[in-house]
């Protein structure tokens, strides 16, 4: 049996008139690296800030550890148990560095001194530095700090590595690697970034207005995802209709370039079909199937 | 540590609170030894007794805070400061953070306060001549009750309304309030306002425990409204 760290089912939210969240069903297993993707204003840190009890879903359900987010008394408890990086990375403005670890540290049991310590010179924080004196980088790479210093047992990172270099973006993704790896932390971010996504997550989810339109484990998804490229001699003979399985079909003079998601032997089959047709096999990338899911939606 | 980090979201706004409060008492001082009041010992008291409740909802208006959103050190802000989302993710409950945040504001509010009256002792003889140290006390400990009313008018708004309008908004609503228990048939043992100026001990020689305990009664149930407001408040 697969225990899920977060599960939401159905979850509704919306802003006025504008729904932001529509029947969203989302399960992030224990132990995973949960890559959560969408566009800009699919939903991402309205499901991140319904499951941090910041926002109060319209209806469905969502939990954490088992708990129901809106329960007030055991969200307590829950965010003993969570390392959480907002979106903006907004910390206390009067405050320096070493003042607001000195202030974050006291609320978690677990607290990691040595990843403190680490961190701090890894990403060479200074810590009489006042926190509006830091570039945005820096004020990322602190709120990462205080997120996996807590010894907490699920990190909810949004775009955690937003503004940070590239050389930088390379360390946080590595130790991000390491605390799940060592600690069995569950960690589930969200980023516009792929490359990262792809490089170290083991599930995803695609959200895209409001509705979870893919999810589940990496390997799986991309293993399930074929791209057929057909080159054919008179466009004539190309079929009216594809085979189930088909998620989408391009094509450019007698090129024909096919995402197929399933069934995609049978995909082949009517491909090869096609009187003078050559047909190749390519796996496909996460950017691939993302682009080509938020474009048919 | 919220205890600390309330305290540095707020000096800045009491030091500025105890010069205003300073200043004023400069001015009282400095008119009444430019020219002596025709009054005399009667006049002092008087100008005090309207000067102060004046004083004390202002002291209520700028130390209110800004409920548990994140107040930065002087200036106001509009809309919600980024930081509050990191407040609202550490293990605390809404109302913890809200007790808080409102006992730092209470206590720096009766702090100004009891500096007000100690200041007023200090720099007015006629004042000096005209009460005992113990009327000076009660006179002292009536006002912070009664100001306990006008402090959580300001903490109740503080939930709803943005940091550049709260201490408006609050200033405007206490001014009504005591407008309206001017011109209403208020029994005159509620009157709040009444117990800080013509009521107090400083006149009657007696405590307003009514008007005190109305105070009270009136401030928890502002501060279980502000409560409510922040446990149903999305951020």
């Amino acid at each position: 049996m697969t225990d899920f760290i977060i599960e939401t089912s159905q979850l509704c939210k919306s802003f006025k008139d504008k729904a932001a969240l529509r029947g969203l069903d989302l399960r992030v297993p224990a132990g995973s690296i949960f890559g959560f993707l969408g566009r800009n204003g699919a939903g991402k840190t309205t499901t991140i800030k319904t499951l941090m009890g910041l926002l109060r879903a319209d209806s469905g359900g969502a939990r954490v550890f088992g708990n129901p987010v809106a329960d007030a008394d055991r969200s307590v408890e829950v965010r003993r148990r969570i390392g959480f990086v907002t979106e903006d990375k907004e910390l206390y403005p009067y405050m320096t560095v070493e003042q607001i670890i000195r202030f974050t540290r006291p609320f978690f049991p677990k607290w990691r001194d040595d990843l403190e310590q680490r961190y701090l010179q890894m990403f060479e924080l200074p810590p009489k530095h006042k926190i509006p004196h830091l570039s945005k980088g820096m004020r990322s790479k602190l709120m990462l700090l205080l997120a996996m210093s807590r010894g907490a047992d699920l990190l909810i990172l949004d775009e955690p590595t937003d503004g940070l270099d590239p050389a930088a973006i390379e360390d946080v993704l590595r130790e991000l690697v390491a605390v799940a790896a060592s600690s069995g932390t569950t960690m589930f971010f969200s980023s516009h970034q792929l490359a990262e996504v792809d490089l170290i997550a083991d599930h995803i989810g695609i959200i895209d207005q409001g509705k979870m339109i893919v999810a589940g484990s990496l390997d799986d998804i991309k293993a399930r995802y074929q791209r057929l490229q057909v080159v054919f001699p008179d466009p004539a003979g190309l079929p009216a209709r594809w085979a189930d399985g088909v998620e989408s079909v391009r094509q450019e003079g007698r090129v024909v370039s096919i995402l197929a998601s399933h069934n995609i032997d049978a995909v082949v089959e009517q491909a090869r079909s096609i009187p003078g047709a050559v047909v190749e096999r390519f796996p496909v990338t996460l950017k691939e199937i993302f682009l080509e899911h938020v474009r048919s939606n | 540590m919220l205890w600390h980090k309330g305290w540095l979201e707020t000096r800045f706004r009491l030091l500025f609170t105890l010069g205003f409060t300073t200043l004023i008492l400069a001015l009282q001082y400095s008119t009444r030894t430019a020219a002596s009041p025709p009054g005399g010992k009667g006049a002092a008291v008087g100008l005090v007794m309207f000067s102060n409740p004046v004083l004390v909802l202002m002291i209520c208006s700028l130390l209110g805070g800004a409920g548990i959103v994140t107040q930065p050190s002087l200036q106001a802000t509009k809309g919600l400061h980024g930081s509050t989302l990191f407040t609202l993710s550490l293990p605390v409950s809404r109302l913890r953070l809200l007790a808080i945040r409102a006992s730092i504001g209470w206590f720096e509010a009766a702090g100004v306060i009891g500096a007000l009256c100690c200041g007023m002792w200090l720099v007015s003889p006629a004042f000096r001549a005209m009460t005992t140290p113990v009327e000076l006390l009660e006179y002292a400990g009536t006002l912070m009750a009664c100001a306990s009313a006008l402090y959580c008018v300001t903490v109740l708004l503080s939930t709803f309304l943005d940091d550049q309008w709260r201490a408006w908004g609050s200033m405007i609503t206490s001014a009504a309030l005591w407008w309206l228990s001017a011109h209403t048939p208020l029994p005159t043992y509620v009157d709040i306002f009444r117990a800080m100026r013509e009521g107090s001990p400083l006149l009657t020689h007696t405590m307003p425990w009514t008007a005190m305990a109305f105070s009270l009664g009136l401030a928890a149930i502002l501060l279980f409204a502000a409560l409510k407001v922040v446990q149903t408040r999305e951020y």
